[in-house]
């Protein structure tokens, strides 16, 4: 298979109107969920909803200590309890499974790395650290064995601040690396410190977000069974499922042809699901020992464990008096806990690298460390550090016009990137295309953003705390990074049967975001036929082509790309046949409404020609492309790795963004914020399905609300988490929301086959920062700033209580 | 999230006080011995296999295990198995299935109430319970009856959506 650039102009029908005529169904078209009605009745088959004969539950075992040596593990008691097949220390497993690989290896990246294995061998980092397991027939008795395993620990000094951790003298979360830092990005441009020292303002804050993750409604969890020909079936609920195989006879030692992983229908994704977690290769090991299936299932609390996103921003601006940005200046820390093999680390790297976000600001210089501490691992969260940049990026706008007395909009209008300008080059990203001032114009007027402003001025006279928030988000997508099995590229296989049914394999998966049914719309727009005539298998690594799964908002753009690169191969052949059996110019036949018509109007079912592909072939010489079926790997132009002749070079491909703007009061006495309106507007290029892509946008924002506002991970000061139930990490639910409006321009990206840009991450940066500008508008007549996330309650009172009384 | 108690699992069953629970689901008596302890929840998935109904945090906090007992919406995960003997319970199974989707069910396609669907149960039952009392709900009504149900995929608005068009489809056709 060979990857296949297209040439943005020739190769995107969708910016000619001329070519979409005679398709069934259009871009654009709102076509149902797939599969909406096993779905709604309850026949939608999740992880924990696979039966497999004689199956055994595994419960495992957690460090109770953020840092310590294991002396020893003793595992007598719980293997005499009722119910127990077996039980496993970390010692015991070490021969079983080597290393987990990481998602993406930190040292491909040039950096230090670390092994993490399925089960803790001599020390643990983190509360929460698996360190035994046990199987039993049920899990109640597995979990009941749990209390029955004796483990003697050497407690040892621990830390969980970022800023502790990089103290001189601070514990060592790895013993061989000479401090707790582990990867420094620098992002830079131009010439910062001349542009600070020529600027006639400057204003720095210090802003953090807190950790916390995406809280997906099903939780994770694996089912491993070995078969008696030695294969190991993995069913998973899994983004990656391709990778995950690979990365299990790694760790394994098993030759990758006799893993099959299936990863389940999802009950959410959002980056929860990304793999390199310890329970992987350990049911593998578990169900090989004890020769029945082994199911492990998360538990709330232990999904609470999973990290994501804490950052300090330490950020500075220069700026003049018209309202433009002349430079910036970043140092984050990120707070990722113990490292992990999973995908959080990244998201270090990505929050520096979406510097300067929409502005064409020529100076900056951002700084970002990874710091390892011992909290539990991060994984991937839907924003990925762009959400933490936004919140950075945009509340420096807002204080840049609060400083010089302007407008928040007339300043970012100032400063966007000119539409005319793209692609546009950053320290690390080219950006495709993006009318900035097209969505603010829109995301003004939709939002009546001049009537909340005079409401304003009419509420604050009443003494009351209301605040308008505006925030813009760009949102890098797609993202390819070489060196291990995080790609931007994919893979799709058009199949059609003897009865004209039309079968797509691809390697994208969906964790229920609905890229399937966009993924069908594509392939049966090409061929002319209902969408419903087109199944998607997803999901199964020995259906589906070697993919890289769910990730990036990059489902439509590689596996609506691969697919549709696949549909017109198979359409070739059909109008082949279809020509030979109606005399007439191949080229000249017409695919639509299920019928495949030549010039002078005759026609043949599509269903009927693909019979006869099968049933005549070979006999009838002229049709000799006897099979329907082709294989396509589809990835955008702009995936830039040889550096340029400044050095650049970029990584993300596409560049959906939004504009976003709210209006909140805040309680003086309690400190509470109400959200009483919300409207943004996204522009993610071409639009295969509005109702799907509306679904993610109104998602995203939700849960950038809900990061904003009140969702958190604390830690306490014995370096135990807080928060192990819907109780104490705090959901939207329906009440606390106002009616979320929503608005869409279409500017396609020039460098996709499609011309889309990603949708599903998207709105989530935009959501947050818009949060912490309206509030903080809020909070201005006393004088005070609310920087520390989420500004839930309790927060934004102790900011209140900093203002000096008049 | 876990509730499995396997069916061939007998021995266990066995060493714990267990009661054999009789009731109605989805129309059909059914009947299962099962120990004291086992959730509600754990007995309508893993005893009697109706999968629909799903356990986001067996806390009582998200919604997605409800279903109806005796004519009352109920997070099964806060009721002991033994607790519905004698009970008339439907599960989202119970509802509509394919080619005959319950009025909700269509709405909530139709508008695309749902992304992964992992949470439906509680967002179902909650808002036909709302129609039942209440012909033309508020905007406030609806938000308020389905406070109890978290959903992590859709931000809601497109609930909230298929929720008003169920209504006015329901208030459309009396019976
Ligand atoms: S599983 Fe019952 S409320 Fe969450
Ligand atoms: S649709 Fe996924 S949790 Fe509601």
């Amino acid at each position: 298979m060979t990857l296949t650039h297209s040439p943005a102009a020739t190769a995107n029908p969708d910016l000619d109107p001329g070519q979409s005529a005679g398709s069934n169904v259009e871009h654009g078209e709102r076509v149902r969920r797939k599969d909406g009605d096993l779905i709604l009745t309850g026949r939608g088959r999740y992880l924990d909803d696979i039966e497999l004969p004689r199956l055994t539950h595994a419960a495992v075992l957690r460090s109770p200590h953020p840092h310590a040596r294991i002396i020893s593990v003793n595992l007598d008691a719980a293997l005499r309890m009722p119910g127990v097949v077996t039980a496993l220390s970390g010692g015991q497993a070490m021969p079983l499974a080597g290393p987990v690989p990481h998602y993406y290896d930190p040292a491909v990246a040039g950096e230090r790395t670390a092994e993490f294995r399925c089960l803790a061998v001599e020390k643990v980092l983190y509360v929460g650290q698996p360190v035994a397991a046990v199987v039993a027939e049920t899990l109640h008795e597995a979990e009941a064995a749990l209390k029955f395993i004796e483990v003697d620990y050497e407690v040892l000094p621990f830390v969980t601040d970022e800023l502790a951790a990089l103290e001189p003298g601070a514990p060592r979360i790895f013993e061989d690396w000479d401090d707790n830092v582990l990867i420094r990005s620098a992002f830079a441009e131009g010439d910062t410190d001349a542009a600070f020292a020529g600027a006639a303002h400057t204003l720095r804050e210090e802003i953090r977000i807190q950790r916390y993750n995406t809280a997906p409604m099903e939780t994770r969890g694996y089912i491993a069974t070995w078969g008696l020909d030695g294969v190991l079936t993995f069913h998973g609920s899994s983004q990656n499922p391709h990778p995950l195989r690979s990365n299990l006879a790694t760790s394994l030692g098993v030759p990758e042809t006799k893993i099959r992983v299936v990863a389940a229908r999802l009950g959410g994704g959002f980056g929860h699901k990304f793999h390199g977690y310890p329970e992987e290769p350990l049911v593998c090991v578990l169900s090989k020992i004890v020769g029945r299936p082994v199911q492990w299932l998360e538990t709330r609390s232990d999904s609470m464990l999973v990290g994501a996103r804490e950052m300090v921003h330490h950020i500075e601006v220069a700026f003049e008096d018209d309202g433009e940005i002349v430079a910036w200046r970043n140092l984050i820390h990120a707070n990722i806990g113990a490292l992990g093999s999973m995908a959080g680390w990244g998201m270090s790297f990505v929050a520096g690298m979406a510097f300067p976000g929409p502005y064409r600001v020529k100076n900056y210089d951002v700084t970002s460390l990874a710091i390892v501490t011992n909290k539990a691992p991060w994984n991937g969260a839907r924003g990925y550090g762009k959400e933490s940049a936004a919140l950075a990026i945009e509340r420096t706008v807002d204080r840049v016009a609060q400083e010089l007395g302007l407008d928040p909009v007339q300043v970012r209008r100032r400063n966007f990137i000119p539409s005319d300008e793209f692609p546009y080059w950053t320290a690390a990203k080219r950006l495709d295309s993006g009318n900035y001032d097209g969505v603010m114009d829109k995301v003004v007027e939709l939002a009546g953003y001049d009537a909340l402003r005079l409401e304003q001025v009419s509420v604050r006279g009443e003494g009351r705390l209301f605040g308008v928030g505006v925030a813009f988000e760009l949102t890098p997508e797609g993202g390819d990074f070489p060196g291990d099995l995080v790609r931007g590229f994919d893979t799709s296989t058009v199949r059609v049967d003897p009865s004209g049914d039309v079968r797509v394999l691809t390697g994208v998966t969906s964790p229920g975001t609905g890229n399937e049914t966009g993924i069908a719309q594509v392939v049966a727009r090409e061929l002319g036929v209902s969408v419903d005539t087109v199944t998607v298998y997803q999901g199964d690594t020995d259906v589906s082509p070697y993919g890289y799964g769910n990730a990036s908002s990059r489902s439509m753009n590689v596996g609506g790309g691969s697919a549709l690169l696949a549909a017109r191969d198979v359409k070739e052949r059909l109008a082949l046949a279809a020509g030979v059996l109606m005399e007439d110019d191949p080229a000249a036949l017409t695919f639509a409404d299920g019928w495949i018509t030549t010039t002078n109007g005759h026609r043949m079912r599509f269903s009927e020609v693909a019979r006869a592909v099968f049933t005549q072939s070979i006999a009838i010489p002229a049709m000799n492309q006897p099979q329907l079926e082709s294989t396509r790997t589809y990835g955008p132009d702009n995936l830039l790795h040889v550096p340029d002749e400044h050095g650049r070079v970029s990584p993300y491909p596409t560049y959906p963004n939004s504009g976003h703007i709210a209006s909140v009061e805040v309680d003086r006495d309690t400190g509470v914020v109400r959200l009483l309106s919300y409207a943004a507007v996204d522009d993610c290029g071409t639009v295969i399905n509005p109702t799907m892509v509306e679904g993610q946008f109104f998602g995203a924002i939700v849960m950038g609300i809900g990061g904003a506002l009140w969702e958190e991970l604390p830690y306490d000061n014995s370096g135990r988490p807080v928060a192990g139930t819907f109780k104490h990490y705090l959901m939207p639910r329906t009440p606390d929301l106002p009616e979320i409006r929503i608005g869409s321009q279409v500017t396609p990206s020039p460098f996709t086959i499609l011309g889309t840009k990603g949708a599903g991450e998207g709105g989530v940066a935009g959501a947050v920062a818009c949060i912490a500008n309206a509030v903080n508008d809020a909070l201005r007549p006393l004088g005070v700033t609310a920087h520390q996330m989420p500004l839930s309650g309790p927060r934004v009172l102790e900011a209140i209580n900093t203002a000096v009384p008049l | 999230m876990s509730t499995t108690q396997p069916p061939g699992s007998a021995h266990a069953h066995d060493e714990l006080p267990s009661s054999t629970v009789t009731l109605i689901v989805n129309d059909q008596p059914r009947s299962a011995r099962c120990p004291d302890r086992t959730l509600l929840v754990e007995l309508i998935r893993d005893e009697l296999g109706l999968f629909g109904t799903h356990a986001g945090c067996l806390n009582g906090d998200c919604g997605a295990c409800t279903v109806n007992v005796d004519g009352r919406i109920t997070k099964s995960c806060l009721v002991l198995a033994p607790a519905a003997e004698g009970t008339t319970i439907t599960t989202v199974e119970g509802l509509g299935e394919p080619g005959a989707l319950h009025p909700v069910q269509e709405a909530f396609w139709e508008k695309d109430g749902f992304q992964c669907g992992f949470c439906l149960p509680g967002q179902l039952f909650a808002t036909i319970d709302l129609l039942d009392h209440e012909d033309a709900p508020s905007d406030d009504d609806i938000r308020g009856a389905l406070a109890g149900n978290i959903c992590r995929c859709t931000g809601y608005q497109k609930i909230i959506d298929s929720v008003r068009c169920a209504a006015e489809r329901t208030a459309r056709t009396p019976d």
